[in-house]
């Protein structure tokens, strides 16, 4: 989850053009407030070089500010990993920006605050209410049904298998096998020839939370479990099924050969070089990650981007649960500090940019230019603009998987930083996944029920 | 005469008030503000709830803090060996009359210490690395012994020893550059006199440059001692304290704890702690090293 925002890069053709066309132009709202507005993100310049979300959100501010001339923007932006340390420090000094981006694991924690305004009337009040995926407001969402932000930027996976079809084909596989068992036996022909299999980087921790176990866990416990722990009605982690997923995850990197020996000390920006460069077969990782794939290929291999193909992690053997899940979401919303309430004319001002950055004008602009969804259904994209890659990559992310919840949009950050360090000693056989899931869990009754 | 051109009180005062005012700012008060809030349960948010020594209880029981601590100590004792004592070898050897191009010795010896940690860490992060580092590479191609190749930024049991290789190696030339002022200040009379005494090397260094530099050992100690207490930049860019927390260290786990945990009110008793166990670790080694050396001189 860490990069659900950095979203799909794109469209080489496309996104070097730029050619900025947005179907739908930003609603030009009377506005009465004439001041400052201060707005803290993370679309910097360079993230938004071939990345559709921060490109088309960059791209609607400054069509917003050409709107709205007698109020003056003020954009205080950060690069992501900084603007999450910013903005946490600014928290606890309650000295939050009139608007930012809330984390989905924040908003409990941060609602409790009074940090963060309810905005559950003012979505229900939004001129493009009935054009809003339901589905995106979850993380933002307290367990009293309370929405505390507009879900931003674009939808993306956090955990997609990409593969190269020629190396699979040539071990006698033409599809990416659905199962573990089969990539264990994939495996034993690689290895033989000095490759891996699938190249994975955890060096950050996060990696294998976010791009790895929040896919898996859902394939042994079912959303209920992981939507009871959000409204803490009684799952743990030490139940039975999430634990049978760590240990299953503890095999595939401690007992096979499926992945590169490094997995625990390379990032996944390593591991896909792995990947690139022939050293693996395949990889997993997210959203992101196939960007920036896609375009490194498209750039210098095209034999290989051709052979490119993508698919769900494989089904466990003892796992029966949604075998072509995938964890998508929105990791961020607009957010609108509570001392605006003071100034209803400001307030109204907040709004109408959170409900343009969020709306057809953004969605419109990441359809037509980089095939990308937000918040906002833009109607059918045409996809027959873009190349098979990208198309692939639209149907497989929007229409033809199932999905899930991406773990750390939710819950709070404590919980995961417990899971994510002791998961890396588990993957070294140096922690047991009952006591991973022991830890974890008095991590969370620490937050959650003391 | 000395009252004549001695400045009034005030303008003493004025002077002082600058530099006071940013130590106050940027030292005292963060010290204090987090003795303060190390006394409060502060999570993710302005609010604050007062719970005593709640966050001290909790300190003494956590065991990946008290690891920290152990990983502190490691890192103090491999460096004073790694960066103080090789320094005082290389400092002898550069100063010996056999030595040539002293000058060009100490810039290329100083020169990794002004380097910055975070790039310190990605060359060595490059040199461990398991596909294209250089260190498999020649144990594989150079010593032909492909099965002592290994992930050494994962290997749980060593990994403190890989991570404060890069430290030792980046501030040995600092080290020398305060030893070499260190000897340069000794009369050489006393030296030819040993040696026309029929002293070894070994003996001149061990009876007379060693404890006429002291002083100067002492503050390096110090310097040591308190940057390895709060090392942190280095190890984060190598291993971010993983793997798990096999190389975590005291403030990286305050960091941790506060922004990747939101548990500022927990942090803040982490840097108290940091702080307490520097002191105590500073004073403790500078006490056992004056009473070491008294006994020396007995």
């Amino acid at each position: 989850m860490k990069k659900v925002i950095s979203l799909v890069l794109v469209l080489a053709l496309f996104a070097m053009s730029a050619v900025a066309f947005a179907a739908t132009p930003v609603a030009a709202t009377d506005l009465a407030y004439k001041g400052e507005l201060v707005l803290m993100h993370f679309s910097t310049s360079e993230e938004s070089e071939g990345n559709g979300g921060s490109d088309g959100f960059r791209t609607t501010i400054a069509a917003w500010k050409e709107a709205h001339p007698d109020i003056t923007l003020t954009e205080n932006v950060l690069a992501n990993a900084e603007y999450k340390t910013q903005v946490a420090t600014l928290a606890a000094a309650d000295n939050l920006p009139d608007v930012f981006l809330l984390q989905g694991m924040n908003t409990i924690a941060w609602a409790n605050q009074n940090l963060v305004m309810d905005m559950t009337d003012i979505i229900k009040a939004s001129p493009y209410y009935d054009a809003y995926n339901q589905a995106y407001f979850t993380p933002f969402t307290t367990p009293e049904g309370k929405i505390y932000g507009l879900p931003v930027l674009t939808g993306g996976t956090c955990t997609i298998v990409i593969y190269d079809k020629a190396m699979w084909a040539e071990k006698g596989y033409e599809t990416f096998p659905a199962t573990w068992a089969e990539v264990e036996e994939a495996a034993e022909k690689f290895s033989a020839e000095g490759i891996d299999t699938i190249a994975f980087g955890n060096g950050g921790q996060w990696q294998l939370n976010s791009d790895f176990v929040s896919t898996l866990g859902n394939r042994y416990t079912g959303p209920e479990w992981f939507a009871s722990l959000i409204a803490n009605t009684g799952a743990k982690f030490t139940d039975e099924a999430f634990v049978k997923c760590l240990t299953e995850t503890q095999r595939l990197f401690k007992d096979t050969k499926i992945f590169n020996a490094d997995f625990n000390a390379v990032t996944n920006e390593d591991a896909r070089e792995y990947f690139i460069s022939g050293d693996a077969a395949a990889f997993i990782g997210g959203n992101w990650d196939w960007s920036y794939i896609w375009q490194t290929l498209k750039d210098g291999n095209e034999e290989k981007y051709n052979n490119m193909g993508i698919a769900v992690l494989p089904q466990p053997a003892d796992a029966e649960l949604y075998p072509n899940s995938q964890n998508i979401g929105l990791g961020y919303a607009m957010a609108i500090n509570p001392k605006l309430a003071e100034d209803p004319d400001k307030l109204a001002a907040a709004i109408d940019l959170c409900y343009e950055l969020t709306g057809p004008a953004f969605s419109s602009y990441v359809a037509e230019n980089y095939a990308l969804g937000g918040l906002t259904s833009a109607g059918d994209v045409d996809l027959s603009a873009f190349d098979q890659q990208t198309q692939d990559f639209y149907n497989w992310s929007y229409v033809d998987t199932d999905t899930c919840e991406i773990y750390d949009s939710y819950l709070d950050s404590s919980i995961w930083s417990v899971l994510n360090t002791e998961m890396q000693e588990m993957l070294n056989g140096d922690k047991d996944p009952a006591t991973v899931a022991a830890d974890t869990q008095a991590a969370y009754d620490a937050v959650y029920n003391s | 005469m000395l009252d004549s051109i001695r400045p009034k009180k005030s303008t003493i005062y004025l002077y002082l008030l600058i530099p006071v005012a940013l130590f106050i700012f940027t030292v005292f008060f963060p010290l204090v503000s987090a003795l303060v809030y190390s006394f409060f349960e502060w999570k993710s948010g302005p609010n604050k709830i007062f719970n005593g020594i709640a966050n001290y209880k909790q300190l003494f029981a956590d065991q990946v803090f008290w690891a920290s601590f152990g990983h502190n100590l490691y890192l103090v004792a491999a460096c004073i060996i790694g960066q103080i004592g090789i320094a005082f070898i290389l400092v002898l050897f550069a100063n010996s009359r056999l030595a040539k191009c002293q000058t060009i010795h100490r810039t290329f010896g100083f020169f990794p210490s002004t380097i910055s940690a975070v790039c310190i860490g990605m060359i060595w992060s490059m040199v461990y690395h398991n596909k294209y580092g250089i260190l498999n590479w020649f144990i594989i191609n150079v010593l032909g012994r492909p099965e002592w190749a290994k992930v050494w930024l994962n290997d749980t049991k060593n990994i403190m020893l890989y991570v404060s290789i890069p430290l030792i190696w980046q501030y040995i030339g600092y080290y020398m550059v305060i030893m070499f002022s260190a000897i340069a200040g000794i009369d050489k009379s006393i030296f030819e006199s040993a040696e026309i005494d029929g002293a070894t090397g070994f003996q001149t260094a061990v009876h007379i440059t060693l404890p006429l530099i002291r002083n100067t050992l002492l503050v390096c100690l110090t310097l040591c001692i308190a940057g390895n207490m709060k090392a942190f930049d280095n190890i984060y860019t190598m291993t971010a304290g993983g793997p798990g927390y096999s190389s975590m260290v005291m403030a990286m786990y305050g960091y941790k704890v506060s922004f990747e945990q939101s548990n500022l009110g927990y942090g803040s008793t982490i840097s108290v702690a940091i702080f307490v166990l520097s002191l105590a670790v500073i004073g403790g080694s500078q006490w056992l090293v004056k009473r070491a050396t008294r006994r020396m001189e007995v």
